[in-house]
């Protein structure tokens, strides 16, 4: 254990052994005292604790800390985590004496003892150790390099502390002119002993000073649990529930200063301890009171935000899939030598596929078992200015229904992922005979059916009195369907046609696979919308023929998909005519799982346009789904047995952040390509930089007055949601912009360089070049922008005219009219009045006692977890394309 | 030693006092001098105005027809200026009919893309640039205009001083025997026509006053952590965290404020009411990312090769932060802060929500415990039942804030860009 208390170049004394390890824990205590300072003074834990409560806190703490401190020992110890730092050492054994120290202490040995007195306690014994060390190191006890003063900074900021610590205490004893002689007395003393005397004793004797004399106050209850000071000039006072505990925190930072200092032996090393400590303290405050304020708001507003929350668990498998999807291509990606460290970034790897293979894995038991989840739990809802607890649910039930749109969005997006995976196959093995005119025919066909669903949209399903929906639109529905179905099962059985093994047939089929699965996904998309405007639904047997034909499209799709990627398997991967094989055979497997993702989303689409529901083998895809969220999908209900949600000011955030973002993605980015790209640096350019920065600053409320001024007269004379989106949009504006110039300017001039020395003119070395350059950053800047206006409240009290309670949701798509005079198109939606996720929270505030607190939160954190969410994105693609350009 | 050290000391006072009595002496001769050239200045402006102009004509041109335009460039670029002028115009004056120029412009510009694409593509940049600009300037000119009838009607009335209950005259930094007195310790009363705005404005100062001792110290130890002390892991930790603090609504430290701290503050600070004490902290908090984020940027355009030095000479990192970022950066991190103090005369929704029943002027005027509203929340919790009148007195208030915040933003970035040149003159 010796060398582990070595000095770096050197062995060093018995006594300076005890000094360094006095010194670690009192390094470990001060942060136990921070930490317990900022608990105390958010009222986590009361100061009165005492007796075996309080006794059974420190065996807690003493509990995490030899928990904490054994696990990094034993990782230690294996070589996982080598700490060879002599500090981190000493500090973690120094916690363990120091919990253990006051574990001790708080068993009830006596009377009277409360945290407060602890915390007293704690404070006068940092004080006598710190000054204990000061004298050890002035006598040369212990080898120190201690400068020939603490320096004027240090001075000052005692003295300033003793100015104020004097005058507060010769206030309480003595009062009158003489407070001020103390104080000013105390504030030179202490300013005098920091500057003059040697290093050693000028950074310890002053902390000790204070901290006994902090200590003693808290100790002997002279500032304690019960203690006030309200002064009569002012409104308010003190309570030893707030001092006792900003008393601990500013003691525990001055301790863990002179302690750190002293343990690295003073001079520029010891000063450098003591900093990095209060540094890593303050951000340690900051972190801290983030992730507070957001699991506070969380925990209030949980309950409330989930109440009667059901799904199927189908429904919920569905939902999972993209997330598997991607889990998945995260586990895929290349890890592991056998060393440790890579072992751990891999296990980190397959994490999460694993915790959502083991969440579908339960939702599949629901499912086969028939019990459904179950989880009650009880809300506060508000009934005659009263909140009264009320009982409900979240459930998981087995059931086999699945929503259309639940069902589109996840299907969508897993197409389009594998279809960003797919790279092309074009010219890959053999053409099929009459390749180019079979392509043709598909692209005609696909045409024709848009036009023809276009042309019963406009004209009405028999136009001209002639039965045009009845005849060709039929003919055209069968024909499509049949042709689809052909051409994705001619797609899986060619891959068994032909000689050579699996993956030399699959080679050779490349192009049946390709022209079969995009075909008859063309081919079947174009189908579905005809339906509708046609107005009919044909049926084979018991089931719609569309869908239909989607799942044994989709079915054929995964088994291109799997036997491809069974053939691949077959591949040797050395051989370089093998390892283009095993290319083009992934791509095949690809493309398969892509179109099946594909022709799901179309079966679903076909149940959203038609509203008949699709049931095959007892799993349906219905009109209404199984997912029930009466927070965000329902409105209020006045009177009911349940409050129902804010449904409303979703929509409206919703249509708020998509008109902001219309008006100033556009306009910021065309500035910004603008001012980077064509404009040279001048008055202009200064003109808009001082105008960017004007908008940037002005506060929100200030947007809010000027669209009431400005806008609200010209734009329908009230309060509605197009003013809400055009004020959030002036806000959004400078973001855009500002972010959008940077990525611009950060395109490298090699880039351009290149394109203008190919002949390319400044307009497409823009377009092809550029703007693909700087694309990640823009997009970047206008999630994060998004974040920021969707949490807006101010501007939108004042342009919004939302109410507390809507029960209506904004319908703006079903409000477009076209009318002959200006201005045409018209919306009356985008100008009535509607509410928002902030305005909400809001509205609760105002409402005083006609307000439900427990909505309040809910609606808090729907908010919350909206604006948080944008700026996650944001963040994550910024870090994935900061890193895919550090690979590049 | 002692001696050296006492030497050392002793300069090191004299010197900054020096220096101080040397900047305040400097200013009147300073002030004078930019008085007395301030003809001479505009002088210059004037004779330059006609060239500036022209340039500025030149500049136009190239935008909308370029430099050696077709007869197509001409006829795109008048196209396109003038339907927009028109929708200008007309979205100002008879806003029914807009839809006609506007119609014009976007035809135009479909047109245009598909006859003159690097063209068009050119011209609807400048649209968006310019856009920006007007934008602005329509802001600007409509505050004004509509704040400056309250200035007419009430005058020196909105800044008056508010009396005590008894009708003594209350202490207002000599300003009373200047400004008239009104007997309402609110100095708010719509509907007995007083409109005083200066225990808003006393109330922002206060509650800014508050913020910029929490997000002050705090934000520049949190730059110095993320800039300097942190690992490359942490950092990439801490950083975004620092960014999702600044991304909570102030609406939900509002609601926070309201339902958790005011009840908070009456049980630990003996106080019936919110205060000004809970409201700027919790500013405090809003504005500490800015700080953080700004001063963080500041910290690390401190060139390396100047950091590197120092290690070199063998300095610990501590002195090396104290001696050469420090002080290089010290302007930066000013602007930090003033970008951070205009953050919080800025923000609305969390002091309205936590002082939302505020009124009147704290007695004494540094009285922490009292509340009152601020410029913005007065606008937020006055503008719903305002009659006219209101209105107008809440614009003025506007422009208020408006202008505090743009000048601060103003002198942050001139800071900014003052400590840029600086840095990379030494580079």
């Amino acid at each position: 254990m010796s060398e582990g208390y070595a000095r770096e170049n050197e062995l060093v004394s018995e006594e300076s052994n005890y000094y360094d390890r006095a010194l670690d824990t009192s390094v470990a205590l001060s942060v136990v005292g921070f930490l317990l300072g900022l608990v105390t003074l958010v009222d986590a834990v009361g100061l009165a604790t005492s007796g075996a409560a309080l006794n059974s806190l420190f065996l807690t703490l003493l509990v995490l800390g030899v928990g904490g401190v054994a696990t990094v020992g034993l990782f230690s110890a294996l070589g996982v985590v080598p700490m060879t730092s002599q500090r981190v050492r000493g500090v973690g054994v120094g916690l363990l004496v120091g919990l253990i120290l006051l574990a001790v202490v708080s068993a009830p040995m006596g009377t009277g003892l409360n945290l407060a007195t602890l915390l007293g306690l704690l404070l006068v014994g940092q004080g006598l150790v710190i000054g204990a060390a000061g004298v050890v190191s002035r006598l040369g006890v212990v080898r120190n390099e201690p400068a020939s003063s603490a320096g004027l900074l240090a001075g000052g900021a005692f003295g300033v502390v003793g100015l104020l610590i004097g005058g507060a205490l010769a206030a309480t004893l003595f009062g009158g002119t003489l407070t001020w002689v103390v104080a000013l007395a105390a504030g030179v003393g202490l300013f005098v002993l920091t500057v003059f005397p040697r290093e050693d004793v000028s950074s310890t004797a002053p902390a000790a000073l204070l901290l006994v004399t902090l200590g003693t106050t808290v100790a002997t209850a002279v500032v304690g649990v019960g203690w006030e000071w309200d002064p009569q000039t002012l409104q308010g006072g003190f309570t030893g529930g707030v001092v006792v505990p900003l008393f601990t925190l500013f003691g525990s930072m001055v301790s863990g200063w002179a302690a750190a200092k002293s343990r690295a032996g003073f001079g520029a090393r010891g000063r450098q301890y003591g900093a990095f400590l209060l540094i890593n303290l303050n951000a340690l405050l900051m972190v801290a009171a983030m992730v507070s304020i957001v699991f506070f708001v969380a925990s209030q507003g949980v309950t409330y935000a989930f109440h009667g929350f059901r799904i199927g668990a189908l429904t919920a498998l569905v939902l999972l899939s993209p997330l598997l999807v991607g889990t998945l291509s995260w586990a895929r990606s290349p890890a592991g030598t056998d060393e440790w460290h890579s072992a751990a970034r891999q296990l980190f790897r397959v994490l999460p596929l694993a915790a959502l293979g083991a969440l579908a894995a339960g939702l599949l038991s629901v499912v086969v078992t028939g019990d459904a989840i179950e989880i009650p739990f009880v809300y506060d809802v508000l009934q005659n200015r009263e909140l009264v607890p009320t009982d409900t649910t979240v459930r998981v039930t087995p059931e086999l229904t699945v929503g259309t749109l639940l069902v589109v969005v996840p299907g969508t997006v897993v197409f389009a992922y594998f279809l960003r995976k797919y790279g092309s196959l074009s010219g890959v093995g053999s053409e099929l005979p009459n390749q180019r005119t079979l392509q043709r025919a598909l692209g005609l066909a696909m045409g024709s059916t848009v036009l023809l669903t276009l042309a019963l949209a406009v004209l009405g399903e028999t136009p001209f009195g002639l039965p045009v929906a009845g005849t060709l639109g039929l003919a055209a529905v069968y024909a499509g369907t049949l042709a689809a179905a052909t051409l994705a099962v001619a797609a899986l059985l060619g891959l068994f046609v032909g000689e050579g093994s699996p993956a030399e047939r699959a080679h050779e089929r490349a192009q049946a696979v390709k022209v079969g699965l995009f075909g008859a996904l063309g081919l079947l998309a174009a189908v579905v919308f005809l339906q509708p405007a046609a107005g009919m639904n044909p049926s084979v047997g018991p089931a719609n023929l569309v869908p239909a034909v989607g799942v044994l499209a989709a079915v054929a799709a995964l088994a291109v998909a799997l036997v491809t990627a069974l053939a691949r398997r077959s591949v040797a991967p050395d051989e370089p005519a093998d390892r283009l094989r095993r290319r083009v055979v992934g791509e095949e497997t690809t493309l398969g799982l892509a179109a099946a993702a594909g022709f799901l989303t179309i079966a679903a689409l076909h149940v959203a346009v038609t509203g008949a529901d699709f049931t095959l083998l007892g799993v349906t895809i219905g009109y209404t789904g199984t997912l029930s969220w009466p927070m965000v999908m329902s409105p209020y209900i006045p009177l009911g047995p349940e409050p129902g949600g804010i449904l409303p000011a979703v929509v409206g955030t919703v249509w708020l952040v998509v008109g902001a973002s219309l008006f100033a993605v556009p306009l910021g980015v065309g500035a910004a390509v603008f001012l980077t790209e064509y404009a040279e640096q001048g008055k202009f350019t200064a003109l808009v930089e001082v105008a960017t920065n004007a908008l940037w600053s002005t506060p929100s409320v200030v947007f809010g007055l000027f669209g009431a001024a400005f806008l609200i007269p010209r734009l329908g004379e009230s309060e509605g949601l197009l003013i809400g989106m055009l004020v959030l949009g002036f806000m959004l504006l400078p973001l855009v912009l500002i972010t959008s110039r940077e990525a611009v300017k950060a395109v490298p001039d090699e880039y351009r360089d290149a394109s203008a020395a190919l002949g390319v003119n400044q307009w497409q070395t823009i377009r092809s070049v550029v703007l693909p350059a700087a694309l990640p950053g823009v997009i970047t800047g206008v999630i994060l922008g998004v974040g920021r206006i969707a949490g807006e409240t101010a501007p939108l009290i004042l342009v919004l005219g939302s109410t507390l309670n809507e029960t209506e949701a904004i319908d703006v798509f079903g409000s477009f009219q076209f009318t002959a005079q200006p201005p045409f198109v018209y919306n009356g939606a985008l100008l009535e009045a509607t509410a928002a996720l902030p305005t909400q929270v809001w509205a609760v505030i105002t409402a005083g006692v006609s307000g439900s607190p427990s909505m309040g939160w809910a609606s808090a954190f729907v908010l919350l977890t909206v604006v948080l969410g944008f700026y996650a994105i944001g963040i994550l693609t910024r870090t994935y394309f900061r890193r895919k350009l550090d690979h590049e | 030693m002692a001696d050296g050290l006492t030497g050392r000391i002793r300069e090191g006072i004299v010197g900054r006092i020096q220096a101080l009595v040397a900047f305040v002496t400097a200013l009147p001769g300073r002030v004078v001098g930019f008085l007395a050239s301030l003809p001479g200045r505009v002088w210059r402006f004037l004779v330059r105005l006609p060239g500036e102009v022209r340039h500025a004509l030149v500049v136009l041109k190239r935008a909308l027809v370029g430099a050696e335009p077709t007869p197509g460039d001409i006829a795109l670029g008048a196209a396109s200026s003038v339907t927009l002028l028109l929708t200008l115009v007309t979205f100002l004056g008879p806003n029914d009919l807009v839809a006609y120029p506007l119609g014009g412009f976007l035809l135009t510009m479909v047109v245009g893309w598909r006859a003159k694409q690097a063209r068009t593509a050119k011209i609807i940049t400048f649209v968006a640039t310019v856009g920006t600009v007007v934008t602005v300037g329509f802001i600007t000119y409509y505050l004004f205009s509509s704040a400056w009838p309250a200035v007419e009607k009430w005058g020196s009335g909105l800044a008056a001083v508010p009396t005590g209950g008894s009708g003594e005259v209350r202490w207002f930094f000599w300003l009373e025997g200047v400004l008239p007195q009104v007997g309402l310790p609110s100095g708010w009363n719509p509907a007995g026509g007083t409109y005083s705005l200066l225990p808003t404005i006393w109330a922002t100062v206060v509650v800014t006053a508050v913020a910029l001792l929490v997000a002050g110290p705090l934000g520049i130890f949190g730059a110095l952590f993320i800039a300097e002390v942190a690992s490359d892991r942490v950092r990439e930790v801490v950083k975004p965290a620092v960014e999702v603090l600044a991304g909570i609504p102030s609406i939900v430290y509002g609601f926070l404020g309201f339902s958790v701290l005011n009840s908070f503050v009456q049980t630990s600070f003996l106080d019936q009411q919110a205060s000004f004490l809970i409201a700027g902290t919790v500013v405090g908090v809003m504005a500490l990312p800015t700080v953080v984020s700004v001063g963080e940027d500041a910290l690390s355009s401190v060139p390396r090769a100047m950091n590197d030095g120092a290690i070199a000479m063998g300095a610990t990192e501590w002195q090396t932060m104290k001696s050469i970022s420090i002080p290089a950066a010290l302007s930066g991190l000013s602007a930090a802060i003033i970008l951070g103090l205009g953050r919080a005369v800025g923000e609305t929704m969390a002091v309205a929500a936590i002082m939302a029943a505020g009124q009147g002027i704290p007695e004494p005027l540094y009285d922490i415990f009292g509340q009152s509203a601020t410029l913005t929340s007065r606008i937020a919790t006055s503008y719903g039942d305002a009659t006219d009148n209101t209105l107008e007195v809440l614009f003025l208030a506007g422009v208020i804030l408006f202008v505090i915040v743009a000048l601060m933003s103003v002198l942050a970035q001139y800071i900014e860009n003052r400590m840029q040149r600086n840095l990379q003159g030494e580079r």
